[in-house]
């Protein structure tokens, strides 16, 4: 035998290892979220009376866009836009509402403003070739100072009853809230794994020159990836609207960076071509969960400083911990 | 050979190596004269020294960060933490000189020295585990800030600065602002090192090819170290000047901008990707950003336009840089050729595209211009953004019509724009110009700026501001009424030596007071409350929970209140938020939401938790919240009259304007309101307001 | 017989440059037609021409007597075109399955996906051309002789009609490369057209039937192998007959620059290694792809330090643990991926030529820039750099000319010892001789010089003495007088008994 295949045998030794290795990441994370709620369990076992569905009731239109941004980031390119994207989308779906739309149709109205949206993202990253992070910020600002202008921060109100078909108060109006995203999860988790197209977004995100020449058209891809973002968080924008009487202009500031670290957090390699929807579905459960975490867990005494103001510093440090372990993993082999 | 050739052409004597400014810089030089030109033209007082230095003074900390991430950026790195670090220093060091007593210079080289050390950290990160920048800045972002929150606990502030240190955010040395010199000294050093040291080269080939720059024997880590410690001393440079300029160090400083010194950095033609950038650039990129704020206030042009404008600036300018750099090329592992042709072709798409953005641009300003134009010929002085009365010649016997400057906390706030509504209403009454501009983004030092405009403006006689920041707008509104300008404060006043009055819708104790009672009122005077609020840094807010925490102890020995919680003015929080209460303290009789988008969104949650024996009550308008009011839900929203807050406060303007109000006087002709009471230096609008079931269908706003 | 693939008056330019000039190609089924020529001859427009990457000016493409109008890479794969490329175009993040699949495979995007189908036909192909490389591995981790045969197997699997090489034996061991070889063998006798191009002109009479010339963007001719040598191939792709000789000069050999004792590193698998090289001395260090020979050369220049063993510079002990500290040693080394690695394709002829002495052109931290275009423009003339100016990108830069300023970065920081890692790859012919005169030269001038190369001619041309690694270590050392490619090659596989295998 010769040494270069001496390597190889070597290699394929390691390679029964690898097929789990490959989802450390998500393991890991998945063991924190669980070791958080049973710190939880321990300590304060009402939470999952009271608090654990409630949760994921507000984590639902987070992990709509947190689907979108999973494809954004394997597809090698980031979109900052769409806390923008989100108010404009939660702003029009009111106002349709308010102008006697039925639902379904605001519903589908919403998710084509978000793919238009999405779309302007697309020409601008996929056909002109512009780096992405700058067209973002760019329409990030653009579209934020237009809805300014246009609302001046006026809620949209008088909305009709049926406004809230989805998101009211009723139970099974909170579990089609969570199982909307979680269907909307599993149908893109089972795409990228089994259908070419989900493949070809991997294909572009690791290689674009190879994806060419291998026959997938990078650029549709990209496209298509920045038009899907934006029907997502139409899509998410509607989940966070039809829970509330009324639409409030301000929202979604600060969602992008929020979602881009569920994502991170979950795996997704930020260098494109790297990570898994399940592993974003973690990353958003645990950031998700450490704010009303904290709260639960404060023996809080009035007057004091309470724990919940360090919801943000805990955040963070995930974010770092979570990266950083990846780091040290990577120097150690 | 041709080789040979070269050299006595490419050796004029002692020329530097490169051309000092590159393509994308002479655009954005042709943009800043085309921006300078048009302001000149329809601002007023736009192209004075004043104005020049008074853009400078708000510049000196964005202009620092950006200088600083121009190396970051050129080594193919990112750091989104610059802001948050602003926000950790600024408490870091109000607790040294607060708490542990050292005098500001010394808390100031302290601070530095950590911001040294949080750069480090990011250094480390990026450097030794090898994760890119962008994530790990993602991560500090979050960390740096959340840190300074759970210092302050959110809502702690440091002011009363000695004199002798607010001189470095406030004061001038000749014309110029003293701060200025600190930033000039951080381009030439920052220039220097980009452009004329060896770091500076090794930089960029840091930024093109890491792997090559190390085949180089270039000690990379090293060197992107070095970046990021010197963001992280920039960062807590900029946070000492903050500090010193607006008087005030809470944990909010510096919000939102990184987004914004990135902009500037890019807009400047360094290359995201890293590699290429220019220190010069970078000053442009800033000074376009803010010279287009600036010149919109002074031709009273609608702030927001400052956005959008930025925005597609930054499209325009990255899509005519936007050569097929050989990067490209060389990233997609195929000959030259290939990207090559697919850019050729993109060349003529960005240049039609980028044509087509720069005429729409073009139009809105134009047609922008145009409207006021018109609408100052035939509505006889009507501004924009004032969109006020047009109350033609009826103005007051001098001939002189009175101009009034308007400012609320925050555009896009609904609570706000009633007030306007109201002002309009007195400003048609009185026949007044009324100017209405506020902030549109969360920075909290922005209302100084504005009313730093319209000081150089000139043409206004009153300035009336509803304060967000206590200390921090006192320097800003003395030096209006340095200038003759009258000062008037509305719905949060400032420190009472810099201002002529205050218009006081209501004290916070009867604020506090009120809340407190009528939730006590609900809850039958026994039981578990909690509080949302807007942010755990807004000062007012947290003025009226002390208020209401004094009232419980004096008066409500049964009642307690288990939490407070944040909801960052968003309903959709508010709503998780009191979700969260009502299932950690299931004995919970009643939320007080204190801020305005609070009070739906926690009787929203309340409602579609089922709990009828869980009340609401707060401070919000009463449009928002008659459903509730009506399903009972909601049993009491508290406030006084917005929009007789706004009528008033345009009212007294005026009359101090024409000198019908002095100090002294007790009381007001109160036009539609009636007479108002004056005491000492608040004009009183009466007690709060107490909405509710039976009255709140006579309300619109 | 009809022709496979017919291109007749084909051109093609980039920003006003004309890379092809009515360049005419026929391939025959069954055929190998090489095609050769300098570098910046056109070999690789022509391909991207044929392979749909890009749309000719001019001309027109038959295949199988049909005309093609448009083309892209998908239609060209649909006409059963597959392209082995030099560099492998694979996707990093993604399986060796799925990377060979993604090249098979057709389809729109709706449809469903068959791993289990993906991971048998990659074992198979895999296996045909001799790869003993996991389906599962990610082709992040493997070496570049491995995907490089990830690279073959996927463009074997495609039932391909044409089958395109472009150097597929650049970074291939010679055992490989027969593999390589027998599977052309194969696929020729199975009527499949095949265009191959190489510089190793001595490949060919093993493998090609026909072979094309072009020079500048131009075709120049066609011949039977059989009817043209090396030298006449030469003077076709030169236009003028070159001494095709190894410049080699005697020199005096100085005292022992630089000495390694036991060397080894666990992670880059070298061990063991005890090697010398003196002043004036060109020290080749030959084996197969994957011997550890590049490994040792990092080893040297601290990229990946040494955890055993002890480097000797000048009888000095020296720890060598990172780049920059091999360089205030006056070590230098020249990389194999010189487009990666051995100059920063965007910047300028003269920051890449300085990029390793800034700290002696910036005093004071401060960089001299008239001392810096001195150095540059001196080193520029004195290695014959092609180039427009000296502030002009080396990315624009032929592949020889980028190679020639790698070295002058070297030669500027006036090292004691340089390691020359391939220095002659994918260099045109002339380039070659020049790099290899100025070899010559470095040594006459006292340099010591180690020189990795996988071309034995070269190896056995400029060497004084030949070390040749195995497995990581050094397993024989050979003078230059009793060295033969016949020596150096069994020393390089190891056992013979295990040749066969």
């Amino acid at each position: 035998m010769t040494s270069s295949s001496d390597a190889t045998l070597s290699y394929s030794d390691e390679q029964g290892n690898a097929t789990w290795t490959r989802y450390v990441r998500e393991i890991s994370v998945a063991a924190a979220y669980l070791l958080l709620l049973s710190i939880l369990a321990l300590f304060t076992p009402r939470y999952f009376q009271a608090k654990f569905a409630a949760s994921w009731v507000d984590m639902a239109p987070v992990l709509v866009a947190a689907v979108g941004m999973t494809l954004v980031i394997l597809a090698r390119h980031i979109d900052i836009s769409i806390g923008s994207q989100f108010a404009i989308c939660g702003v029009v779906a009111g106002l349709l509402a308010r102008n006697g739309l039925p639902m379904p149709a605001v519903a589908l109205c919403t998710i084509a403003c978000g793919a238009a949206m999405g779309a302007v993202n697309g020409i601008f990253v996929a056909l002109m070739g512009l780096p992405s992070i700058v067209v973002t910020l760019a329409t990030m600002v653009i579209l934020r100072e237009s809805l300014r202008w246009g609302r001046q921060g006026a809620f949209v109100q008088d909305l009709p009853r049926g406004f809230q078909w989805f998101g009211q108060s009723q139970f099974t109006g909170q579990v089609s809230l969570v199982a909307t995203a979680l269907i909307i999860l599993a149908l893109f988790a089972w795409a990228m794994r089994w259908l070419a197209a989900g493949r070809s977004v991997y294909a572009v995100g690791s290689d674009q020159e190879a994806a060419r020449l291998a026959g997938v058209r990078p650029k549709r891809v990209v496209f298509n990836v920045f038009m899907l973002m934006g029907a997502l968080t139409g899509l998410a924008a509607l989940l966070g609207a039809v829970r509330f009487p009324n639409v409030d202009p301000n929202v979604g500031q600060g969602l992008e960076l929020n979602v881009i670290a569920a994502v991170v957090v979950g795996g997704v390699a930020i260098s494109g071509g790297r990570g898994t929807l399940v592993g974003t579905l973690i990353g958003v459960a645990l950031l998700g969960t450490i704010g009303s975490a904290l709260v639960f867990l404060d023996p809080h005494h009035p007057g004091e400083r309470s724990l919940g103001a360090w919801e943000r510093a805990i955040q963070g440090l995930i974010i770092l911990v979570a990266v950083a372990s990846d780091g040290l993993g990577r120097r150690k082999s | 050979m041709s080789t040979l050739d070269i050299s006595p052409i490419a050796l004029p004597a002692p020329r530097q190596g490169r051309p000092l400014v590159q393509p994308q810089q002479l655009i954005l030089a042709a943009l800043l004269a085309f921006e300078i030109a048009i302001f000149s033209l329809i601002g007023s007082r736009f192209l004075t020294w004043d104005n020049f230095f008074q853009v400078q003074r708000l510049n000196v900390e964005l202009g620092l960060l950006a200088l600083a991430l121009t190396p970051v950026i050129v080594s193919g790195g990112i750091d989104l933490s610059v802001g948050s670090l602003m926000g950790l220093s600024a408490v870091l060091f109000g607790m040294m000189w607060r708490d542990r007593e050292m005098s500001p210079w010394l808390a100031g080289a302290v601070t530095i020295g950590v911001g040294g050390l949080a750069g480090l950290l990011n250094a480390t990160l990026i450097t030794r585990l090898r994760i890119p920048p962008l994530i790990v800045t993602l991560g500090s972002f979050s960390l740096f800030r959340g840190i300074a929150e759970g210092l302050t606990g959110g809502y702690d502030n440091f002011t009363n600065f000695p004199k002798s240190f607010l001189f470095l955010g406030q004061g001038n040395i000749g014309p110029m602002p003293a701060q200025i010199p600190i930033l000039l000294i951080a381009a030439a050093g920052f220039w220097v090192l980009l452009h004329r040291a060896a770091i500076g080269r090794a930089l960029c080939a840091i930024g093109f090819s890491p792997e090559g720059a190390r085949h180089a024997g270039i000690p990379v880590e090293r060197r992107i170290g070095l970046v990021y410690v010197l963001s992280g001393l920039m960062s807590a440079l900029a946070a000492v000047i903050y500090v010193s300029r607006v008087g005030q160090a809470k944990a909010d400083a510096g919000t939102g901008y990184e987004l914004l010194a990135i902009t500037a950095v890019v807009l400047g033609g360094t290359s995201i990707f890293g590699g290429r950038g220019s220190i010069i650039g970078t000053l442009m990129g800033l000074f376009a950003i803010a010279i287009l704020q600036n010149g919109l206030r002074l031709a009273d042009l609608r702030p927001e336009l400052a956005g959008i404008l930025t925005g597609t600036l930054l499209l325009v300018a990255i899509g005519l840089d936007w050569r097929p750099s050989s990067r490209a090329m060389v990233a997609q592992a195929g000959a030259p050729g290939s990207a090559a042709e697919e850019f050729d072709m993109k060349n003529s798409q960005v240049a039609a595209i980028c044509a087509v953005i720069l005429a729409a641009a073009l139009i809105v300003v134009g047609g922008n211009f145009m409207l006021v134009k018109s609408i100052q010929q035939g509505g006889g002085g009507a501004s924009f953004s004032g969109t006020n009365g047009s109350g033609g010649g009826r103005g007051p016997a001098a001939g002189k019509k009175v101009t009034i400057a308007m400012m609320p906390k925050s555009m896009g706030n609904a609570y706000f724009i009633a007030a306007q509504k109201g002002a309009q209403d007195a400003a048609k009454e009185l026949g007044v110009e009324l100017l209405w501009d506020g902030p549109t983004d969360t920075d909290p030092a922005k209302q100084n700026e504005i009313v730093d405009t319209w000081i150089t403006r000139g043409g206004i006689d009153v300035i009336a501001v509803a304060v967000e920041n206590r200390d921090g707008i006192a320097s800003a509104l003395r030096k209006a009424r340095d200038k003759g300008i009258k000062v008037v404060t509305y719905d949060a006043d400032t420190t009472p030596d810099a201002r002529d009055f205050f218009v006081n819708q209501a004290t916070p104790e009867g604020i506090g007071y009120t809340l407190m009672d009528s939730a006590a009122k609900s809850m039958g005077g026994k039981g578990e409350f909690a509080i949302i609020t807007a942010s755990l840094t807004a000062s007012n807010m947290n003025e009226w929970r002390k208020n209401i925490e004094a009232r419980l102890k004096e008066k409500y020995p049964d009642i307690k209140l288990v939490d407070t919680r944040p909801c960052d003015d968003k309903q959709d929080k508010a709503f998780s938020e009191t979700n969260t209460l009502l299932s950690k303290y299931p004995d919970v009789k009643l939320i007080m939401a204190i801020c305005s988008p609070a009070v739906p969104g926690a009787a929203e949650a309340v409602k579609q938790a089922g709990r009828k024996d869980v009340h609401v009550v707060g401070l919000g308008l009463p449009n928002q919240n008659k459903a509730y009011v009506h399903e009972g839900i909601t049993d009491a929203v508290i406030l006084w009259n917005t929009m007789d807050l706004g009528y008033l406060t345009v009212l007294a303007s005026d009359a101090l304007a024409k000198g019908a109000l002095k100090p002294g006087d007790a009381s007001l002709p109160g036009g539609r309101i009636g007479k108002i009471e004056i005491k000492g230096d608040n004009i009183l609008l009466g007690t709060p307001f107490i909405f509710n079931k039976d009255n709140i269908d006579k309300f619109d706003f | 017989m009809s022709a496979l693939l017919k291109l007749t008056g084909i051109f093609k330019s980039f920003a006003g440059v004309q890379a092809l000039k009515g360049v005419s190609f026929e391939l025959m089924p069954g055929e190998v037609h090489a095609i050769v020529g300098e570098n910046g001859a056109g070999k690789s427009t022509l391909i991207k021409v044929i392979t749909g990457a890009h749309q000719p000016d001019a001309g027109t493409l038959i295949v199988n007597g049909a005309v093609i109008e448009k083309n892209d890479p998908t239609i060209a794969r649909s006409l059963g075109i597959a392209v082995i490329y030099q560099q492998p175009a694979l996707f990093p993040d993604l399986t060796v399955a799925e990377n060979i699949a993604l090249r098979l495979e057709r389809g729109g995007p709706w449809r469903t996906i068959n791993w289990a189908e993906r991971r048998t036909r990659a074992r198979q192909l895999l296996d045909r051309v001799g790869a003993n490389v996991s389906v599962d591995a990610m082709v992040r981790d493997l070496s570049m002789p491995q995907q490089q045969l990830v690279e073959i197997a996927s463009a074997l699997g495609g039932q391909a009609k044409i089958l395109i090489l472009d150097e597929p034996t650049a970074s291939l061991s010679d055992r490989e490369v027969d593999n390589l070889f027998r599977v052309i063998r194969e696929l020729r006798a199975q009527g499949v057209g095949m265009i191959y191009i190489s510089h190793r002109l001595e490949e060919l009479p093993q493998i090609a039937d026909r072979v094309t010339v072009l020079r500048d963007g131009s075709y120049v001719g066609t011949r039977k192998i059989g009817e043209v040598d090396r030298a006449e191939m030469i003077r076709l792709m030169v236009g003028r007959s070159l001494e095709a000789v190894f410049p080699k000069i005697a020199v005096p050999l100085g005292e022992v620059v630089l000495e390694t004792i036991g060397l080894g590193c666990n992670a880059s698998g070298v061990c063991e290694v005890s090697l010398h090289v003196r002043a004036g001395e060109i020290l080749g260090l030959a084996g197969l792809v994957g011997a550890g020979r590049t490994e040792l050369a990092r080893i040297l220049f601290g990229l990946t330090p040494a955890d055993d063993g002890q480097i000797l510079l000048k009888g000095q002990p020296v720890t060598v643990n990172n780049p920059s500290r091999a360089v205030q040693l006056g070590i230098a080394y020249v990389p194999e991926d010189r487009r990666r690695h051995g100059v920063v394709l965007e910047m300028p002829v003269d920051a890449n030529t300085t990029l390793a002495i800034l700290r002696r052109i910036a005093a004071g931290g401060l960089i001299n820039f008239t001392k810096e275009r001195q150095i540059a423009t001196t080193f520029v003339q004195r290695l014959g750099v092609k180039t427009p100016s000296i502030s002009a990108p080396v990315g624009n830069l032929s592949g020889g000319n980028q190679q020639k300023v790698a070295l002058a970065r070297w030669l500027a920081a006036e090292p004691i010892v340089i390691i020359l890692d391939e220095p002659t790859q994918g260099v045109d012919v002339g380039a070659k001789a020049e790099i290899h005169r100025l070899m010559g030269e470095l040594a006459k001038s006292g340099l010591a010089i180690i020189m990795i190369s996988s071309e034995l001619p070269e190896v056995l041309g400029m060497s004084d003495r030949i070390a040749v690694m195995h497995g990581g270590r050094i397993v024989g050392e050979l003078a230059r007088a009793q060295a033969t490619q016949e020596k150096v090659l069994e020393l390089a596989l190891g056992h013979t008994a295990e040749v066969e295998v």
